[in-house]
Order: C-alpha cells, then sequence, then structure tokens
C-alpha cells in the first residue's frame, strides 16, 4: 500500500496530524510527533503527545476511523493516509529515538521557511502514546489541483 | 466563548499552515493543511476556498470542522470549532481574501492562475489552547528578532510630522518620510513609487536600505505587493511571504504550468528574501497620490496594529505629498521673490576631477522616447523627454538655468495641463542622473528654478 519511497518521505520528519471524529461526526485533530511504517506498507504507527491523547484517543477508540495528514513545509509536498485503528499502547522508552530524530526533522524544515525552531520549545513530542492503523487510503495532497487523486 | 476571536488575529497570518479537521457524512475524517484563515468579525472566520477537494465535500455534507491554527508570537496552538454558515463569492471580505492570493501569486509571476472560488465564512463555536503546542515566552517569531515592538508612539508620530513639515520640496519630502520611518519606527526597507504618466505604471523615486536606490523602477499596475495595493487602492500585508510562495509554486507544479523564477520581472529595490511586505495606497479623496512599500527579511514583522498605524499614516504622507506637488507647482513662477531653498551641498561640476573626460554620448530615441548615455538606459518618457529638451537648449543657447514654468508652457513636451506631476518626474530625472550619469546634473536654485549643469562635452545624438 506505502512503497519504500513513500514511506521514506512520511518518516523523514514532517508536519503531522491526526484526525478523528465523534459519534455527532464532530471532528476532532491533533499533532502527531512521528510515524513509523510497517514494511509490507499496510499499517503504520502514529506517535500522538500524550497531552494531546486525551482529547482525541476516546474518538479512536470509539469508531476507529483515523485521518493522518503530513506536510513538509519547505516545499509543500503532503499527502493523506486513511485507516482503521487497530491498536492504541503507551510508546515504549526504545522508541523514543526515532520520535526524537523524526521531530528534529520537522525542526530543521521550520528553520527553512524562516520559523525559529524556538517556536516550538513548549510543543510536546513525549511521553506519547502510539496508535497502530491499517492503512485504507493514501491521497496526494499537495496543495492544486491534484490533491484529493488516491497515490496508494 | 473566551478568549474572544479578535485577540486571534496573529494567528491568521498564515505564517504556519493551519490544519482543517473535516468529516464527510458517513463518518470519514479528513486532515488538511489550510494555507489561510481570515477574521472575518467577533463570532466568524473565513477560509478559503479554490479547489473542490474533500474538505469542502465533507462540509457540504457535514457542516461541522474543526481548525488548529498557531500564534507565531507565542508559539501556543489554539483549536476554532466551527460550524460552516455560508459561502462569499464577492464583496468586501471575498475581495481581501482574493487579493492575498493573487498579491502573493503576482509576486510568484502567478498572477491569475489561482483564484479564489469563495470565501467560507464559519461560525466560531469554541477556542481553545492545545496543550500539545503550549506557547513559549522567547518562541515567537517577531521575539526573535530582538527590539522590533512596534512602535507607533506619540512621539515618533510627532518627530516623522516635524520632519514632515520641515521638508521644503518633494525630494526632501520623500526623503524625510523613509529616514523617519526608519529612525523613528524602525522600518528599515522603505520605498515610495508614484503614477507615472503612462497609465498603469507606477515608477519608484525613493527608497531606503537597498544597496541599489532603484530610482526609476517601475510596476505596472497589478504587478507585486505595489502594483497590487495601486490596483486594488487598498493596503495589503504579507506575513511569511517564502512560505505562501512556496505554496504558490507547489500549486503551479501540481498544475504543470511553466516554470517561474521567484523573482520580480522588474528590477525594483527588494530584499534578497522578503518575508514581510506591507503595501499602502496613499490616496487622497480617492486619488493614488502614491505607494508606500515596507518590507523586511523578519516573518512576521508587521503587526495588526502596525498595517492599521500606517494605513492612518499613509493618508496623511498623501495629503502631504500632494501638498508638495501643488505648492511646487504654484510657487513655479520662477521670479526672484520664489523663497531660496535649502543650498544644495554639490561642489562645482568644474572642481571635480575628470572634467576633460572623453564626451558623454547622450543618445535620444524618439520613437521610445528613451535616452541613453553612453550606451547605457538612463531613462524613458516625460523625464527623457524633459532631459533632452534641456540638453538642445543648453547647446544651442549656452543656457543652464531654467524653470519649471517654461517646461510647462513648452508645447513639445506635451505635459497635462492639470496635475502633470513635472516636479516627480524632475526629481526621479535629477535622481537618474546622480546614480547613472554624474557628470550631468539638475541642481535646484530656488522653487521652480533649477540648473543643468554638465562636466567636460556632451555629445547629443537623435535616433528614430
Amino acid at each position: 500500500m506505502i512503497d519504500g519511497a513513500l514511506a521514506s518521505f512520511l518518516e523523514e520528519g514532517l508536519s503531522i496530524h491526526i484526525g478523528a471524529r465523534d459519534s455527532r461526526l464532530q471532528p476532532s485533530g491533533a499533532r502527531a510527533a512521528a510515524v513509523m511504517v510497517a514494511s509490507d506498507g499496510r499499517e503504520m504507527v502514529v506517535y500522538v503527545p500524550d497531552l494531546a491523547a486525551s482529547r482525541i484517543l476516546p474518538d479512536l477508540e470509539a469508531n476507529g476511523q483515523v485521518a493522518v495528514s503530513f506536510g513538509r513545509p519547505v516545499d509543500d509536498r503532503a499527502c493523506q493516509v486513511k485507516g482503521v485503528v487497530t491498536s492504541i499502547r503507551k510508546a515504549e522508552p526504545a522508541e523514543r529515538a526515532v520520535i526524537t530524530a523524526q521531530w528534529q526533522g520537522f525542526m530543521r524544515q521550520l528553520e527553512l521557511i524562516g520559523i525559529p525552531s524556538d517556536l516550538a520549545l513548549g510543543w510536546a513530542n513525549w511521553p506519547a502514546v502510539a496508535v497502530r492503523i491499517r492503512v485504507t487510503a493514501v491521497f496526494e495532497q499537495t496543495p492544486g489541483p491534484l490533491a484529493g487523486t488516491p497515490i496508494a | 466563548m473566551s478568549p474572544s476571536l479578535e485577540t486571534f488575529s496573529n494567528c491568521f497570518q498564515g505564517l504556519l499552515p493551519a490544519q482543517l479537521f473535516t468529516c464527510s457524512l458517513d463518518g470519514v475524517p479528513n486532515a488538511a493543511y489550510l494555507s489561510h484563515v481570515e477574521y472575518v468579525d467577533a463570532e466568524h472566520v473565513a477560509l478559503s476556498f479554490q479547489f473542490f477537494n474533500k474538505s469542502r465535500r465533507n462540509i457540504a455534507e457535514n457542516p461541522r470542522a474543526l481548525v488548529n491554527v498557531i500564534d507565531p508570537d507565542t508559539g501556543q496552538g489554539w483549536s476554532l470549532q466551527l460550524l460552516y454558515e455560508r459561502s462569499e463569492i464577492s464583496g468586501a471580505l471575498f475581495d481581501r481574501m482574493a487579493l492575498r492570493i493573487e498579491a502573493i501569486a503576482s509576486y510568484c509571476g502567478l498572477k491569475g492562475v489561482f483564484k479564489l472560488r469563495a470565501a467560507d465564512v464559519y461560525r466560531v463555536l469554541s477556542i481553545a489552547p492545545l496543550a500539545e503546542e503550549c506557547g513559549s515566552p522567547r518562541g515567537g517569531v517577531s521575539q526573535h528578532a530582538a527590539g522590533l515592538d512596534p512602535v507607533f508612539t506619540v512621539r515618533a508620530l510627532q518627530d516623522l510630522s516635524n520632519r514632515i513639515n520641515e521638508a521644503d520640496s518633494l525630494e526632501s519630502l520623500v526623503d524625510s518620510i523613509l529616514a523617519g520611518l526608519e529612525e523613528s519606527f524602525g522600518f528599515r526597507n522603505t520605498m515610495i513609487l508614484v503614477p507615472s504618466e503612462q497609465e498603469g505604471v507606477l515608477v519608484t523615486i525613493a527608497s531606503r536600505g537597498y544597496p541599489e536606490n532603484g530610482v526609476g523602477a517601475e510596476v505596472r499596475t497589478g504587478e507585486g505587493i505595489v502594483g497590487m495595493v495601486a490596483e486594488a487602492r487598498k493596503p495589503i500585508r504579507i506575513s511569511g511571504l517564502m512560505r505562501g510562495m512556496l505554496y504558490a509554486l507547489a500549486m503551479s507544479k501540481a498544475a504543470n504550468l511553466p516554470e517561474t523564477t521567484l523573482r520580480q520581472r522588474v528590477p525594483l529595490p527588494g530584499l534578497p528574501n522578503p518575508e514581510s511586505q506591507l503595501g499602502v495606497p496613499l490616496l487622497v479623496r480617492g486619488e493614488l497620490v502614491g505607494v508606500l512599500c515596507l518590507e523586511s527579511e523578519i516573518p512576521y514583522r508587521f503587526h495588526e496594529e502596525d498595517k492599521k498605524s500606517i494605513e492612518l499614516l499613509g493618508s496623511y504622507l498623501a495629503i502631504a505629498i500632494q501638498n508638495m506637488q501643488l505648492q511646487e507647482r504654484a510657487g513655479d513662477v520662477g521670479d526672484p521673490a520664489a523663497p531660496e531653498r535649502t543650498p544644495v551641498a554639490n561642489p562645482p561640476l568644474s572642481s571635480e576631477p575628470g572634467s576633460t573626460a572623453t564626451p558623454r554620448e547622450v543618445t535620444y530615441y524618439a520613437t521610445d522616447e528613451t535616452i541613453l548615455v553612453d550606451g547605457e538606459y538612463l531613462i524613458r518618457g516625460l523625464p527623457a523627454n524633459v532631459l533632452w529638451r534641456l540638453l538642445n537648449i543648453r547647446e544651442s543657447t549656452g543656457r543652464e538655468e531654467f524653470t519649471n514654468r517654461e517646461l510647462r508652457l513648452d508645447k513639445s513636451l506635451k505635459l497635462p495641463e492639470w496635475k502633470d506631476n513635472l516636479e516627480s518626474r524632475l526629481l526621479l530625472l535629477r535622481r537618474r542622473l546622480e546614480q547613472k550619469c554624474p557628470d550631468i546634473r539638475i541642481v535646484p536654485r530656488a522653487r521652480g528654478r533649477f540648473a543643468l549643469e554638465a562636466r567636460g562635452r556632451v555629445r547629443l545624438t537623435t535616433q528614430p
């Protein structure tokens, strides 16, 4: 579903957001810190800071519907992954290095567009929960007329 | 609803993309980046609708939405729960949002390519801080650049007002305005453009803070931020210009449009990497006297209060410039009673080295009304015609002293009878000569009187 090249893009340190919704179809959403794409490309783990978890986990647990958007600030390349949540657990200390590396990549992206990384001094990336997702669709989301086109 | 929406204008500058969450009627959530959230009133925001994307389709089915924005001053994230109410396809809100899109697109040479289809207006149901995006007292983009707080103090305004009152010519007026904007307000990179005699063209008459003074650089109405301000006659403020351009370029690539560069076609004075721009029309009773443009390499330099203050200031500056133009015209009788001007500090040309240099080749191209000096472009249009006339009189009669009045009465120059803006044309000519051909210069003598001085020989040639 997600090939190696796309997985590398998703894991390079991007601006990541996770979206959900409640039973009344009210959307909820939060910034995510990092992702790990499974080797077969059919699943991914999204790391959501604990501080955001209370806002979005109840919706994810209730209906499992999830959308994850990825954007690279320096060129606005973007895509969106749709899926269904298969499990939610606390992120292990061993996973922190991956989260930190991707977070630093995101900070470098901000610097490249003239936003000092000091801006994000108060943004949380740890501790986090690991939301495992079965990927059902991937869409192009780079701004423009092709946004919304399925790419996987 | 607390806190109030009015206090969130900083978050709506597009410095960091906002995030829009929607949900389809069959329960599938959607997360997408938004280029622009616009403050509408105390209870509403508007989102730009440019493409028929999934978010837009979701909203048509389910009007509930969530937008997360970040305050560039603190880094604090905020979550706005929204309910879609209506779409506007004309009116002040639509125009404001469309203008911003057009200004950025124009900067990238993509004007007219990306249209705003509608300004989608949402009621804001609640605003809450995001716990995972907590603000930091030293995290803000504007705090990052030390000492750049808004400085619209009464003292600064008084200082600028004094400078304006002391100015005794259009030249000293525009220079003192730009000097005052830097010294009293901290705006270091500024320029003033005025309408040229050619319809739809503005020309730079003063700039400050750039290595090249750029006087004479032209902008067509609708081109770049200056041209857009002139066209719309409304102020435009852009923060995070690089982000906006990247967004526009990403769209152009996605649409397989021809490659463009980030450079403007017109060589205006400008910062290599401007991040914030503020363009203000200088209007007097609806007439465009000029455009004042301020820019900065800091992504969020011009705050809402800066924009409002500069807008107010713009009206005052416009009146001052127009008054000076009218005053100079009224006093251009060239009689000896006309008040003397501040003495010009330039030494006589004959005392400067190189007086015996090879003759300057001044060529007038009649069809284009353009003058080249030693093969290099100097000036075109009315200022070129004026210079050509002066040089020819000087050559045939030896006369070096002239008056504005005789230029106005000279039918060959075809000056409009009303509002000829001769003073700004002479200022432009004077500065272009200083920049490109200091051997020939125009020296003010008294109000409405000036001398044309030339060092060494000048050879005049006409070309069709």
